[in-house]
């Protein structure tokens, strides 16, 4: 975590600009607001006060976004429905992949290039083509006949069911992700079926599907696992173009007014997602894989 | 209106869950509801406030949520002309170094307490105050001390002759009892609970970013319109669209490509404003070429504004740092037009040659870079054209975009462009001093003319209109014939309202400053 905040405010020390230049319309003002908020401290001293914040559970205040707004309150309200919507796509891209992956896996099948085809739209133009294609559609077939549009109507403005369903399906297979699961499921799956457990249970006669189920578990955790990193990525883009407010759109704006502090405990946040991800794939691959345990 | 009263049918229907039947409450709400029925306008912006004090505005979003909230000591009446808003009249000392202002005394804040000259005192003094860090400071600067003698009424001394002095008190007023000590500050809890005197009053920030505002129950004046609904609605693209869904009723500010768009809905109606704003091409005259003057005057007459503008939309095309309804417009000069023969002789002047179609001095090729602001609408549009232009001319040019950061940085900062293509917006004041004088502020590329910066100075101290008026139209001519920029237009702006919108009048800058009088059917 502390190498994680380490490379941010690198990052953020090399970005041009800082909140004291989006707000000051003076040098003097810039001067004031640079030295007020301490964005001329030397790299290390900001990077202790911030870890030392951060032990405290303070993340101190946002000074462009919600100026003066404690950042805790900030993420504390929008993480849960960027965190609900990464697993959920997260759940969906997988669940729905390896179901393809168990017909599909060590075959010629056209159901793969469908996915592929599917999946190759990156999410920015998939969310937004999605986004005003279903708007134009409701706004024809009802408001302009008129017929009282049905309640997600427009897309971008409600905050309905529609809306995250259609985030869910956009971050779980776009930008590749559909297809680049489902390849990985369907190699783990190939493995699996050539291996001699799996040999000397078919010579017994015995159902195949609950080894496969159980040894596939553990690539399905690791799989998991690093796919959280990339959908945290794409939920930025989703909520930015869907207009769902969670951290993702909160860091993008952030990032455009310099809102540092702010910047830096959405991505704190982040890399504890991704670090506690990794941690429960290595528990769940331990606990399935005895071989993983070492021997007594 | 229908989504409204279905909102109050839900809650009173929560509210009596298990204890009357729906079908008893539904004819209840019916009966209580359909008189007051409320009207509602939702308005597009393309971020919410980041902040809700008139003492730390930094965007065009924030300055209009602060007109619906907030009032100054004086406004403008709808022909723009200096009128009473808190204060009731002013006397101006006769050296103008002074004036007392009598208050209203039927103003009371949004949490009901009276407004008295202590608040006026208290905004002045902590807007002035380092401590505070306001990024309006600029607007009290001129005022030397405030004193407080009675209730209603305000002593402001001055540091310099003001013979009117309340053309520049329109900054707003905020309440001293919401405060802790003579300054203020981004982080206090005021930001989001602001208080003001104005027509509405602040209700809550929802979880989409959006803000609702109702009307003050107890605002001096009747306000036609219950509640006001700020949308977050960042793509601007999907604003007019958003209209004509019937999920917002007003639009500010309709980007030219959606014009026709609006145009032939029958729900929607355009209301042209003249904003105080113009576009131009910016020289750096500290470096070369745009050190020559020749150089600036050439480049000048190599482009075809007319065919920059049309691509973009309509406007008027300008000779000078104001707009042509401006009384600091002079008329008498003309706008650069296209002269290649004139552009020639400039150049070779200059000591460039042109060899294979491309001018070149000293074997180094006449380059350089247009850098523009990404959020400025339709300005990756006018750079290219201009690009185009020039380089047909024999003239390398290359762009760049740059966000609010890296512009602060680059060109307000450390201002290293050759040359810049922005928009200025002012308010009624029209002061360019900041712009032109060789020591303003915004005075980027550089430029300095001895007579400009001594009639802006005359302008500033002017204390008889005709003088400034005067002075300021030969900074107009001198300014073009210098070429520190070439000016180019102001373009025309139109807001878009649902027609069930009725005696709308927009602020050409504030927007919302006649609101009250605006009525919803």
């Amino acid at each position: 975590m502390a190498v994680a905040v380490l490379f941010v405010l690198l990052a953020i020390a090399l970005a041009p600009g800082s909140a004291a230049d989006i707000v000051a319309n003076s040098s003097e003002l810039r001067d004031g607001l640079t030295e007020h908020w301490g964005l001329d401290d030397p790299f290390f001293t900001r990077y202790f006060r911030f870890i030392s914040a951060l032990l405290h559970g303070d993340l101190g205040q946002s000074l462009t976004y919600r100026a003066g707004e404690p950042i805790v309150d900030l993420v504390a309200r929008s993480a849960p429905a960027t965190m609900f919507l990464v697993f959920a796509a997260l759940a969906a891209s997988i669940s729905s992949t390896f179901c393809l992956a168990w017909f599909t896996a060590g075959r010629k099948s056209l159901s793969r290039s469908i996915l592929r085809a599917l999946s190759v739209a990156p999410v920015f133009l998939a969310a937004y083509l999605a986004m005003v294609i279903a708007d134009s559609w409701a706004f024809h077939t009802t408001l302009q006949v008129g017929i009282q549009p049905p309640e997600w109507f427009p897309l971008l403005l409600n905050d309905s069911n529609v809306k995250v369903a259609l985030a869910v399906f956009v971050l779980g297979m776009g930008s590749s992700a559909g297809s680049e699961i489902h390849s990985n499921i369907e190699s783990a799956l190939v493995e699996i079926r050539r291996s001699g457990y799996i040999d000397a249970a078919r010579s017994r006669g015995a159902k195949l599907w609950p080894h496969i189920l159980r040894n596939v578990a553990a690539p399905l955790a690791a799989l998991t696992a690093a796919r959280v990193p990339y959908f945290l990525g794409g939920v930025i883009v989703v909520e930015k173009v869907l207009h769902l407010n969670g951290v993702g759109a909160m860091l993008w704006e952030a990032c455009r007014l310099r809102d540092f502090p702010l910047a830096l405990g959405i991505t704190v946040l982040s890399a504890a997602v991704v670090c506690s991800a990794r941690l429960i794939a290595d528990l769940i691959r331990v606990a399935i894989d005895p071989r993983l345990r070492g021997s007594k | 209106m229908a989504a409204i009263f279905e909102d109050k049918m839900k809650s009173v229907q929560n509210y009596g869950n298990g204890i009357f039947s729906r079908w008893t409450l539904t004819v209840a709400a019916v009966g209580i509801a359909l008189p007051a029925i409320a009207t509602t306008l939702r308005y597009a912006e393309d971020q919410a406030p980041g902040i809700v004090n008139p003492v730390f505005t930094t965007t065009m979003t924030e300055a209009r949520v602060n007109e619906l909230l907030f009032e100054g000591l004086y406004t403008d009446n709808e022909d723009l002309m200096t009128t009473p808003d808190l204060a009731s009249s002013i006397e101006v000392a006769e050296d103008a170094m002074s004036a007392v202002v009598t208050l209203r005394r039927d103003v009371v804040w949004h949490d009901g307490t009276g407004f008295t000259a202590a608040d006026v005192v208290f905004t002045i003094n902590a807007m002035q105050n380092p401590e505070t860090l306001s990024t309006e400071v600029g607007r009290v600067e001129w005022i030397e001390e405030a004193e407080a003698l009675g209730d209603y009424s305000v002593e402001l001394t001055f540091s310099s002759p003001q013979p009117s002095p309340q053309d520049k008190l329109n900054f707003k007023i905020l309440p001293h009892s919401h405060f802790n000590g003579d300054a203020m500050s981004r982080g206090d809890s005021f930001r989001t609970n602001p208080i003001g005197t104005g027509p509405y009053r602040l209700v809550q920030f929802n979880d989409d970013n959006s803000v609702t505002f109702e009307v003050f129950d107890d605002y001096r004046e009747n306000i036609g319109i219950d509640e006001l609904i700020l949308r977050e609605v960042s793509d601007k693209s999907y604003q007019a669209r958003l209209l004509l869904y019937e999920s917002l009723e007003a639009l500010v500010r309709v980007l030219p490509s959606d014009l026709a768009l609006l145009q032939n809905s029958r729900q929607v109606e355009l209301y042209p404003y003249q904003t105080n704003s113009w576009w131009f091409l910016g020289f750096d005259e500290t470096e070369p070429p745009f050190d020559d003057i020749r150089v600036r005057q050439a480049v000048s007459q190599l482009v075809d504004v007319e065919n920059l503008l049309a691509p973009i939309g309509t406007g008027e095309i300008l000779s000078g740092p104001y707009v042509k309804s401006s009384p600091f417009y002079n008329h008498e000069v003309e706008p650069w037009t296209r002269n290649e023969r004139e552009a020639r002789v400039l150049l070779e002047d200059a000591g460039f040659t042109q060899e294979g179609g491309s001018w070149e001095r000293d074997g180094e090729p006449l380059s350089f870079t247009i850098t523009a602001h990404q959020g400025l609408e339709t300005a990756q549009m006018v750079v290219i054209n201009l690009q185009s232009q020039l380089r047909s001319k024999g003239i390398d040019v290359q762009t760049e975009f740059l966000d609010e950061a890296e512009w602060k940085v680059r060109v307000w900062r450390e201002r290293d462009f050759d040359s810049m293509l922005s928009q200025w917006s002012f308010d009624r004041n029209e002061d360019v001093y900041s712009q032109l004088h060789s020591d303003g502020e915004r005075n980027f590329g550089g430029y300095s003319n001895d007579r400009v910066d001594e009639l802006l100075d005359i302008a500033r101290n002017a204390t008889d209109p005709f003088d400034k008026r005067h002075a300021l139209r030969l900074v107009h001519e001198l300014v073009r014939a210098d070429a520190p920029m070439l000016f180019l237009w102001t373009l025309d702006s139109y807001a878009a309202l649902s027609r069930n919108t009725r005696n709308v009048l927009i602020h050409p800058f504030y927007f919302f400053t006649y609101v009250g009088n605006w009525r919803m059917r």
